[in-house]
C-alpha cells in the first residue's frame, strides 16, 4: 500500500509521517473548538492557508479537503 | 647533540623555533616541501619541524569498501588511506630523516587529545619508537615568553592517558562511522547500481536524530488561534505601550469583552513597582560560549568561529582556543595581558581603568579544563593587517576578557499597574543606573533603556489606541549551527573540537541545508531508516556512555580494551539486522537519493504558470543547461529561462523584490557566491544595465 499523499510505502491510507500530521490535525481540532465554533471543513481551511502549519499537516488538509472528507471525524 | 622538537603546524614551528632561538633568528630549511627550523639555545641545537595535523589514520585491514561488518583496524600513513592526501608521505619521509639524526626528541604539538595522539603516532612511526623518551611541552599560548617558559620546565613524558583515550576516540569513530555507513552505501547501491556515500557515526548519527524530530514537529504542527490585547498610555503628552496582564486570551469572546469594557475608560496608576538589581560580567570565553557568541552577533557558523580563532592562536594574539574553561588562572598575569592591551588606542582608556583597580578578579564560569584555561588574550598586537572576521574576534575576546574584570551592571526596571476598569495593564520601564562592565562589552550590547516620566500612584492616564489582534502559536524554532552546537554540548555528546566538524558534515551530505537548518528527505530517511532498524545507533545514551568511558581512560580508570570490546559486541547485531534488511533499506535510500537530487535541481515555484516548479534542465540538443517548468511535461507551460554555463547553481531560496520571480544563488569557484534573479528582463537588471 502506499501512502496517498506522498506515494510513499505505508502500511494504512497515509505513511507515518503523514499518519503523525493526520493525528495532530485531529487533536489540535479539539482546541480550535474550544476556542470558536467552527466546522470541521472550515478548520481544516484555516489549517491549510494559515502561514505556520506545518507541511505535512497541510498537505494532509489540503488532501482531506480535496477528497471532501468535510464531516467531523469526532 | 641535536634535539627535535615536533610541532603539529608550520606556522606554530615558527613560532616556537624563533621563541625558542637564542638570537630570536633561527636557520630556515627546507626538506623537499618541508620547512623546518634550526634553533640554538643554550649549546643546543632544536631541530624544529612540524606536521600538518594527523600524518596517521586509522583504516580497515579490508579496504573492499563493499564489506561490512570489519573490526579489524590498524594505523596507516594518511596517504595510503586518503585519496588526495599524496603530500603526506613527504610529511613523514623527511621527519623521518630528521628523527634519524637527533638525540633528544620533544614534543610540542597542542596541548589536547588530538595534539597529542598525532605527536604520539609520528614519535612512534615516523622516528622509529620515540613516544617513550620523549619530553612534552606544555602552553596555552604562543608568546615567547610562554613558549621558553615551557621549555625551560618540560614534562617528562608526553601523556599516555590521554594518548589512550584519543586512540580508543579514532577506532571508536572508524568502527561505527565506517561499519553503519558502508551499510547504508552498499544497500543503497546494490539496489539503485549507483554509489553515493551516506555516512552516519557514533556522534552524527544522534546529532542527526535532534534535527529529524525537531523537523518532524514543524511538519506536523498545527497552530492555535489566541488574542491579545494591545493599548497605549499617554503621559505627559508620550504613548508608551501597555501591555495587558494576560499575555495570552484563549477566547475571542472573552478579548472581545475586556476591550469593550476598556475601551474610551480611563486609567488609574495602582502600583508602581520599582526593582534594582546588580548583572555579574559576562565568563571569561570557553570555545562554546565564543562560537554561541559569533554566530549570534556575526553569523558566522561554529566551524568559521573555531578557524578563524585557530589563525588568532597561531599568531599569538589568544590563547589556545580548544578549551571548556571558563576559567583565567592568576598565572597567566592579568596586569600584564591589560598593560600590553594598553598600546592599542581601542583599549588604551578601558585597560587603564582596569588597571587604576587594586585587585583584579575575573567573574569566572563553572566549566574547567585541566589542560588549558578560558580563551583569553595574550597581550600581543597584531603583526599584520587582521582580515575582518580576524579583526571582529579578537576585539570579541579583547573585551570579553576585560568586562570579566568589570564591576557589576546595575540596572533599574519599573512595572507600573494601570487599573483600567478593573483590568490591570503594565506599563515597563528599564534603564542602566550603572554601567559596570557594560562598558567594555558595549559593541557587542543591545541596551535600550525606556525612561518614563515622572508618575504616581493614583494619577489618572488616558488609555489611546486600544485593539484587539488575533494571533497564533507558533511551532518550534529550526536549529541553526549555534543552537545545534549547544543542544550537543548539552547532551555531551561529540567533543569541543569535533562538534563544529560534524554540523559541517550533516550539511556537506547533503542531510540539512541553509542557516535555519532544514532536514532534506534523505536526512529525514536515513534517521527513518536507522530508527526502525537499529535505533540503538542513534541514541544519544550510548554516544554519551561511551563519551564518559573515553574520560574514564583519559583519567586512568577505565582500559581501552574493554571501551573497545563493549562496543563491537553492540555494533555486531545492529549490522547483521542492517544487512538482513539490506534489500529493503536500499530500496528506501535510493528513492531518497533520487528526491534529494531531484530537489537540488529544483528553484522555485515558476511564476508563469503558477503550479509547475522551476527545475534545472540540460538541453539535449546542446548540452546546456536552462530553467525549465516541470508542467511542460504535462504540455501546460513552456516557459524556460537561460543559465550560466559555468559554476554550480543552486536555489537562493528567495524571490526577486523587483520581479517576484525566483533567484539563483550562482558560485564560481575562487568568487564569492551572486544572488541572481533568473528573469533576464528583470526591472532592476535594466535599471543596472542603463546605468
Amino acid at each position: 500500500m502506499t501512502c496517498k499523499i506522498c506515494g510513499k510505502r505505508s502500511k494504512s491510507e497515509f505513511c507515518e509521517r503523514h499518519t503523525e500530521a493526520y493525528k495532530s490535525l485531529l487533536r489540535m481540532y479539539d482546541e480550535w473548538k474550544k476556542v470558536m465554533d467552527i466546522s470541521w471543513r472550515n478548520y481544516l481551511k484555516e489549517i491549510k492557508e494559515n502561514p505556520y502549519t506545518g507541511k505535512w499537516a497541510k498537505e494532509v488538509a489540503a488532501y482531506l479537503l480535496a477528497s471532501e472528507m468535510k464531516d467531523s471525524p469526532q | 647533540m641535536k634535539t627535535l622538537l615536533l610541532c603539529e603546524k608550520p606556522s606554530a614551528a615558527r613560532r616556537i623555533a624563533m621563541a625558542l632561538d637564542d638570537e630570536g633568528h633561527p636557520l630556515e630549511k627546507k626538506l623537499g616541501i618541508v620547512p623546518y627550523y634550526e634553533s640554538r639555545r643554550n649549546g643546543k641545537i632544536l631541530i624544529i619541524v612540524p606536521a600538518i595535523g594527523h600524518l596517521y589514520t586509522v583504516t580497515p585491514k579490508i579496504r573492499n569498501r563493499d564489506v561490512y561488518p570489519v573490526f579489524d583496524f590498524e594505523w596507516v600513513p594518511r596517504h595510503e588511506a586518503e585519496r588526495g592526501a599524496k603530500e603526506i608521505k613527504k610529511w613523514i619521509d623527511a621527519i623521518s630523516k630528521l628523527s634519524a639524526d637527533a638525540e633528544d626528541f620533544i614534543l610540542a604539538t597542542d596541548y589536547d587529545i588530538e595534539g597529542a595522539t598525532l605527536g604520539y603516532m609520528i614519535l612512534k612511526y615516523a622516528c622509529g619508537g620515540k613516544e617513550d623518551r620523549a619530553k612534552r611541552m606544555k602552553f596555552s599560548t604562543l608568546t615567547t615568553s610562554e613558549l621558553r617558559s615551557s621549555y625551560d620546565k618540560l614534562l617528562d613524558s608526553i601523556e599516555f592517558p590521554m594518548i589512550e583515550a584519543g586512540i580508543c576516540r579514532h577506532l571508536l569513530d572508524a568502527i561505527y562511522g565506517i561499519n553503519l555507513s558502508r551499510a547504508l552505501t552498499v544497500a543503497a547501491k546494490k539496489w539503485s547500481g549507483r554509489y553515493s556515500t551516506i555516512s552516519t557515526g557514533r556522534v552524527q548519527g544522534p546529532t542527526l536524530k535532534f534535527l529529524v524530530d525537531r523537523e518532524k514537529e514543524i511538519n506536523c504542527f498545527v497552530p492555535l488561534p489566541f488574542w491579545r490585547i494591545n493599548a497605549k498610555v499617554e503621559i505627559a503628552g508620550h504613548l508608551f505601550t501597555i501591555e495587558f496582564e494576560k499575555k495570552v486570551i484563549k477566547s475571542q469572546k472573552e478579548a472581545t469583552e475586556i476591550a469593550e469594557a476598556c475601551r474610551d475608560k480611563k486609567g488609574k496608576i495602582v502600583n508602581i513597582e520599582v526593582r534594582e538589581f546588580r548583572q555579574k560580567p559576562p565568563v571569561p570565553f570557553d570555545l562554546g560560549t565564543l562560537q554561541r557568541e559569533a554566530y549570534s552577533l556575526f553569523k558566522y557558523t561554529p566551524r568559521r568561529t573555531a578557524d578563524v580563532a585557530e589563525r588568532l592562536y597561531l599568531e599569538a594574539l589568544i590563547s589556545y582556543p580548544r578549551t571548556s574553561s571558563q576559567k583565567l588562572p592568576k598565572s597567566i598575569n592579568y596586569r600584564s595581558i591589560l598593560e600590553s592591551l594598553i598600546r592599542d588606542s581601542r583599549y588604551k582608556k578601558l585597560a587603564g581603568m582596569l588597571l587604576d583597580k587594586k585587585d583584579l578578579v575575573p567573574n569566572e564560569g563553572r566549566k574547567d579544563d585541566p589542560a588549558h584555561p578560558a580563551i583569553y588574550p595574550t597581550g600581543n598586537l597584531p603583526e599584520r593587517k587582521l582580515s575582518v572576521s580576524e579583526m571582529r574576534l579578537w576585539d570579541l575576546i579583547v573585551r570579553r576578557f576585560m568586562a570579566a574584570f568589570g564591576e557589576p551592571a546595575v540596572k533599574q526596571s519599573v512595572k507600573v499597574s494601570i487599573d483600567v476598569n478593573g483590568y490591570i495593564f503594565y506599563l515597563k520601564g528599564r534603564r542602566v543606573l550603572k554601567e559596570g562592565w557594560i562598558t567594555f562589552y558595549r559593541p557587542f550590547m543591545r541596551v535600550e533603556d525606556i525612561i518614563l516620566p515622572p508618575i504616581k500612584e493614583g494619577q489618572i492616564v488616558e488609555i489611546k489606541d486600544l485593539s484587539i489582534e488575533m494571533d497564533f502559536t507558533k511551532p518550534p524554532a529550526r536549529y541553526n549551527p549555534s543552537s545545534l552546537l549547544k543542544r550537543m554540548e548539552d547532551e555531551g555528546i561529540g567533543t569541543k573540537a569535533t562538534r563544529a566538524e560534524i554540523i559541517d558534515t550533516l550539511y556537506t551530505r547533503g542531510y540539512i541545508s541553509g542557516d535555519r537548518a532544514v532536514v532534506s528527505e534523505l536526512g529525514l530517511d536515513v534517521i527513518d531508516i536507522l530508527d526502525r532498524h537499529c535505533p540503538e545507533v542513534i541514541s544519544v545514551e550510548f554516544t554519551r556512555e561511551l563519551e564518559e568511558s573515553m574520560e574514564k581512560i583519559q583519567e586512568g580508570n577505565e582500559k581501552l580494551e574493554n571501551v573497545l570490546e563493549r562496543a563491537v559486541n553492540k555494533l555486531t547485531p545492529v549490522l547483521l539486522r542492517l544487512k538482513k534488511s539490506e534489500k529493503q533499506i536500499g530500496e528506501e535510500l535510493s528513492l531518497a537519493i533520487r528526491e534529494s537530487r531531484m530537489n537540488q535541481r529544483i528553484i522555485g515555484d515558476c511564476p508563469v504558470c503558477g503550479t509547475g516548479k522551476l527545475i534545472i534542465l540540460r538541453s539535449r540538443k546542446t548540452g546546456k543547461r536552462f530553467l525549465g517548468c516541470t508542467s511542460f511535461f504535462k504540455h501546460s507551460c513552456n516557459v524556460s529561462f537561460p543559465l550560466p554555463q559555468k559554476g554550480k547553481v543552486t536555489a537562493a531560496g528567495k524571490v526577486c523584490s523587483e520581479c517576484g520571480f525566483p533567484m539563483i544563488r550562482l558560485k564560481l569557484k575562487g568568487k564569492r557566491p551572486l544572488v541572481i534573479c533568473v528573469n533576464p528582463n528583470c526591472p532592476g537588471k535594466e535599471r543596472k544595465d542603463s546605468r
